[in-house]
């Protein structure tokens, strides 16, 4: 039908190959001559991109049979009561061999613990097939990669001729749901895996005494008393190795509040700054959101050493302005009150010990998080005042409202809608974010900067205390928990949420 | 002749001062200044970096404040990039790159497709089960990003995961999935459902509605998700720390604390290389921060 | 080409009705409109016949096929949507072409069709561009031509003009009628706007609270309102109702009002005489209601005192406010009528032509 010839339907995709080999060469032949200096080669990319690429089908192509399994069962009917019987068996055996390896995925990963035995043989079954498979694909010759991804399509094969039997003795019908299931089904999986698995087995690891010395969950013991145990060690003892619960989390609200008041006034003040006809406005823009726009990582690695003693930014400013002031007192020594005034601060500013002393550590880090954070709320924040129509404002103006009052009674509360999802989120995500704090500071001196995640954080991946952590990181989970349901409680429910 | 300047001058002071109403000159200049302020903290530190990376090898411990320093060099740039011959050291920035963009990559490719597929259910069906799986979607959210590391950590080390990209890759898509999710959900949901019932009555199955009608209408907004969660996973430290330990993985972020740690030689270097990791990113941020931002509040504020 | 049957029709949204219990014939060819105030249901009904929505119960018929459990796409049916739904990635040409390309017809035909459509509706030169380039009107032509294009049974039009301005609406209403004319095909059209439903219609149904009133031609619409809801709603301004009841008073038939007695005409008062006694509402259309100096001839003309409280000039005509004692109603009298706000005048009701309902049931007495 398509009179196109085919050489020019796939032109585009030519001139596209052609131009990354062009890229390819080009780039190749500038490199050339330093490429001994670099580590990276063409054939680590390919061996990631196959290992990626497996990754990928065998994910896809296990979602694919999972949803053709479903999708029959919703839109496929048997013809008769013969094929009905075939269908249904088929089906069956299906979803237990499914069931089968998701158990078999539960042992593995430790959840449930089986002895050598007919039990453990049967849940294993589906994999030993496909082993067997693999290392009869070996039989014949072929390389151990190359055999498993053989064996994938052998199963892929199987499945498809399986599914179409099915296809062929089956009617179609038709399913209001079933749409709606198939399309949130490979979410659900996800889903299921990524976040429910985990979460069960947190809870089961935090009844148990596994750590360094247990390897984990090899040798690990599980039983109430563990758990109880970790909980009384979480309130009495030290959550990482210095630092007890109530200080931590003491020390976590304040960092939770003092960020939060930061961010939201410096964004709030910014944005008012900002939110008037001006020049340069897009320019002060640009350059404000800055700090947003740097990854974290690199900010805070920066400033790491920003913060050294010596030859950091913070401690020669502050050397800086002692010098400035101290020479300012002494031409002033003779002046009465100003003389005063000006040798108690040469005596007192000056440069600090960020790293030792656990104050200053404690700043320092702040500094960094309110620096990287007031951006995001002064846009939010911006946006919330560009939809303000500015009608509101002259009608004030002409009630006589002065500017206060203007921003007390109009600006405040029409910024609401916008400004508390923003303060709510601010608070759950500062509360949740220490990688400023472990990257300047690691939690040191003494762990005097940790706050609770920090501290979790430790606990799990510098002190090994696997049982302990899981139990710790319940705790955090249930005080966020009832602070979500308190804002949810304050604000009206979830209904805005699911419609 | 005079009033003729001074008018120039009134000019050029007045395309400066456009005021708002009521606004003195006096106010104007304050407000300026503010901002300038304001700016400047915003920016020196990271100029600081730039500045760094400029400093030759003999003159990194220095008090100097001057942004670009006195003999400028671009010695750092060249051994991150090409290692250095004469220690008869090797660059791993290329390949610390590459791991990241694979494996962020990846998880964004995953991510996107699975929320394109199922965000479109949660806009546009109503099925048992939906309020559940959003406010569920949500409450994820509010989870603290180590907290699940910890049994992602055991589950993958029995799977033998640990130490590969692969297993980066899951541990990314535990908090990217239900974020992409949400992001496209708000997309969809400003697609107006009469495009769809014009298309069933046009002759198109419900499949054909997905992949002709809402598909192509949401490739900016499939992008825009693309973006966001690639932008999550770029620059992630804590979570890569914990699952690769070997050196021919590491991502950027954990190649570039190698240099970081020490207050030595390599301070230069990682400057260097923050800056040429920092441009792009920076330069893609502040392009797309206008949608990023619209996505934040579709996706975050509104709920 | 094909009538449509609706079948004791009922629509449930979880406890709200909103189709209750509605049956009609739509004849072959037919233009017929589906009007009634917002939310009323009409819309729903539509788009029950459309697939876009399930019925409850009862049965709609396309031709003689039940079509309860067929997808849109199979019903052969065109619709046009109030937001006209085009599709924004594709041009004029895809958006039309959309439909045929789904149903496998060849290039060809796809092309010819497409082009006779964009002919007849003189789009021809806009098949290139995207519909955020086009203007409302022009949005307005190409999702009719791709309706057009389909060759459906059955047009469905959801209130199609209401996005358009006062002077393209009534441009497109005259082409919509032409276009009926042109296709021989059955129109089903719903609209809140009266004037469109008497303008283009061959048959109208008026629907209130889910609920069928009437459905007939416009002129008996008009002229024999079933009931008092169809009465108000069909014609502008609408017809003035008086609170009254029916009595024999010295041998004749009368209405009387808290505020004026009227003698019904001898050939009328036959038909009511039975109703005497009755609780009613009167009721009698503006333009029946004369200035005293512009009596139209032989008619059974009654004077009624009022005062004038509203003048509207409308270069034609003239629409008085007036107020009598505690009814309140309009007249549309001749333009030279020189009443004025503020004056105590005498104004005629046409008795040959009002309409009376039962005050219970508000159903018209006959």
């Amino acid at each position: 039908m398509d009179e196109t010839p085919l050489i020019r339907r796939f032109l585009p995709y030519l001139y596209w190959l052609i131009g990354l080999f062009l890229v390819y060469f080009v780039v190749n032949a500038l490199i050339a001559p330093y490429a001994s200096g670099i580590t990276l080669s063409v054939q680590i990319v390919i061996r990631r991109l196959i290992e990626i690429g497996g990754f990928l089908l065998a994910i896809f192509a296990g979602l694919a049979i999972i949803e053709v399994y479903f999708y029959q069962i919703f839109f496929r009917q048997p013809r008769t009561i013969l094929t009905a019987w075939i269908v249904r068996i088929l089906q069956g055996v299906f979803a237990g061999m499914g069931l089968l390896m998701v158990l078999a995925f539960f042992e593995r990963t430790d959840l449930f613990r089986l002895q050598e035995g007919l039990l453990r043989s049967i849940l294993y079954f589906p994999n030993t097939l496909v082993d067997g498979l693999r290392s009869t694909l070996m039989g014949i010759g072929l390389t151990k990669d190359s055999s498993g991804w053989m064996s994938g399509v052998v199963l892929i094969v199987i499945f498809a001729g399986l599914f179409f039997l099915n296809h062929q003795l089956t009617v179609p019908r038709s399913s209001k749901l079933g749409m709606a299931y198939l399309l949130v089904l490979p979410a659900f999986i996800g889903v299921l895996v990524l976040i429910i698995y985990p979460f069960l087995f947190e809870i089961k690891l935090a009844f148990s005494n596994a750590s360094l010395g247990t390897q984990a969950t090899k040798n690990a013991q599980y039983g109430l008393i563990y758990g109880w145990n970790n909980l009384v060690t979480l309130f009495t003892g030290t959550v990482a190795k210095d630092a007890t619960f109530f200080e931590v989390l003491g020390r976590t609200v304040l960092w939770t509040v003092i960020n939060v008041v930061f961010h939201v006034s410096g964004g709030m003040a910014l944005a008012l700054l900002l939110h008037r006809p001006m020049k340069l406005q897009g320019f002060y823009r640009t350059l404000l959101v800055f700090p947003w726009a740097v990854p974290t990582t690199i900010v805070a690695m920066a400033l790491r050493n920003e913060f050294d003693s010596r030859y950091g930014l913070f401690n020669i400013l502050l050397s800086n302005l002692n010098s400035w002031l101290v020479d300012v007192s002494q031409g002033m020594v003779s002046v009465p009150v100003l003389g005063e005034m000006f040798a108690w601060l040469a005596a007192h500013i000056g440069p600090v010990s960020w790293r030792q002393d656990p104050f200053w550590a404690f700043v320092s880090v702040l500094i960094t998080n309110i620096w990287l954070g007031i951006p995001f709320m002064m846009v939010i924040i911006l946006g919330g005042l560009q939809s303000i129509s500015h009608e509101y404002y002259e009608a004030a103006e002409i009630d006589g409202a002065s500017k206060f009052q203007q921003f007390r009674h109009i600006t405040l509360p029409l910024l609401r809608p916008v400004l508390t999802p923003a303060v709510i989120l601010g608070v759950v995500w500062t509360f949740n974010k220490f990688d400023v704090i472990y990257l300047i500071t690691q939690g040191g001196p003494q762990e005097k900067t940790d706050i609770l995640v920090s501290s979790m954080y430790k606990a799990a991946f510098s002190f090994y205390r696997y049982g302990f952590t899981a139990m710790f990181a319940l705790v955090i989970f249930v005080i966020l928990l009832a602070f979500a349901l308190v804002y949810l409680r304050v604000s009206g429910g979830l209904k805005s949420v699911t419609e | 002749m005079t009033s003729t300047r001074f008018s120039s001058l009134r000019r050029a002071l007045r395309w400066f001062f456009v005021r708002s109403r009521g606004d003195s000159p006096f106010k104007t200049l304050l407000i300026h200044l503010a901002l300038i302020g304001a700016s400047i903290i915003a920016v020196y530190p990271v100029l600081r970096v730039v500045t760094i990376s400029l400093r030759p090898n003999d003159a990194l411990l220095t008090t100097d404040l001057r942004i670009i320093p006195q003999n400028a060099t671009l010695d750092n740039y060249r051994t991150v990039l090409f290692g250095d011959p004469t220690k008869n050291r090797q660059s791993d920035f290329f390949l610390w790159l590459w791991n990241s963009f694979s494996v962020v990559a990846v998880t964004s490719i995953i991510s996107v497709i699975l929320a394109a597929v199922s965000a479109y259910a949660f806009s546009r069906f109503r099925f048992p089960g939906r309020s559940a799986g959003l406010v569920f979607l949500l409450t994820t959210q509010m989870i603290p990003a180590g907290m699940l590391l910890l049994p992602l950590f055991i589950m993958l080390a029995q799977l033998r995961m640990i130490n590969t990209s692969l297993g980066l890759i899951i541990a990314y898509s535990v908090s990217s999935v239900p974020l992409t999710i949400w992001t496209l959900k708000g997309y969809y949901d400003t697609i107006p459902i009469d495009l769809e019932e014009a298309a069933l009555i046009d002759g198109a199955t419900r499949f054909t509605v997905f992949t002709k009608i809402i598909l192509p209408l949401s490739s900016p907004a499939l992008a825009i998700a693309f973006l966001f969660s690639f932008m999550g996973g770029w620059s992630e430290y804590l979570v890569a720390r914990v699952v690769l330990q070997k050196n021919d993985l590491y991502t950027w972020p954990l190649g570039i604390f190698t240099y970081a740690q020490q207050f030595t030689v390599a301070w230069g270097q990682f400057a260097a290389a923050s800056v040429m990791i920092a441009v792009p990113v920076m330069v893609l941020f502040l392009y797309s921060s206008k949608w990023l931002i619209s996505g934040l509040t579709l996706g975050s504020v509104k709920g | 080409m094909a009538s449509v049957t609706y079948r004791n029709v009922v629509k449930k949204f979880g406890d709200v009705v909103a189709v209750d219990n509605i049956s009609f014939h739509v004849e072959d060819k037919e233009f017929l409109v589906l009007v009634g105030p917002s939310g009323c249901g009409k819309t729903t009904a539509l788009r029950l016949l459309a697939g876009l929505e399930e019925v409850t119960s009862g049965e709609i018929l396309i031709g003689d096929r039940v079509v309860n459990d067929v997808p849109p796409k199979d019903r052969d049916i065109a619709m046009v949507f109030q937001s006209y739904a085009l599709y924004p990635h594709m041009s004029v040409f895809d958006n039309m072409a959309f439909g045929l390309k789904l149903r496998k017809m060849p290039k060809e035909e796809i092309k010819r069709r497409v082009y006779e459509a964009a002919e007849i509706l003189g789009i021809t030169n806009l098949l290139n561009r995207k519909p955020r380039q086009l203007s409302g009107g022009q949005r307005q032509r190409v999702a009719v031509g791709r309706a057009i294009v389909r060759e459906p049974k059955v047009f469905l039009f959801d209130e199609p003009l209401s996005n358009l301005d006062a002077k393209l609406r009534v441009q497109m209403r005259a082409e919509l009628a032409k276009l009926h004319q042109r296709l021989q095909t059955t129109f089903m059209y719903v609209t809140h706007d009266q004037v469109e439903a008497m303008t283009m219609a061959t048959r109208i149904a008026v629907i209130n609270s889910g609920r069928l009133q009437q459905i007939d031609t416009p002129q008996n619409l008009y002229d024999h309102p079933a009931n008092l809801f169809v009465a108000g709603f069909i014609g502008s301004p609408a017809m003035n109702f008086f609170a009254g009841a029916l009595h024999m008073a010295d041998g004749k038939l009368v209405v009387e009002t808290d505020d004026f007695v009227l003698p019904i005409p001898a050939e009328r008062a036959v038909q009511y005489q039975k109703y005497a006694g009755r609780k009613i509402v009167f009721g009698i259309r503006p333009e029946n209601i004369h200035d005293v100096h512009f009596i139209p001839p032989n008619i059974h003309g009654e004077r009624v005192n009022v005062k004038v409280d509203v003048t509207e000039l409308m270069g034609n005509e003239i629409f008085l406010y007036l107020v009598s004692g505690k009814n309140s109603f309009v007249a549309r009298v001749d333009p030279r009528c020189r009443l004025r706000v503020g004056d105590q005048a005498q104004v005629v009701f046409d008795m040959d032509k009002f309409h009376i309902f039962d005050a219970q049931t508000e159903e018209a007495l006959r």
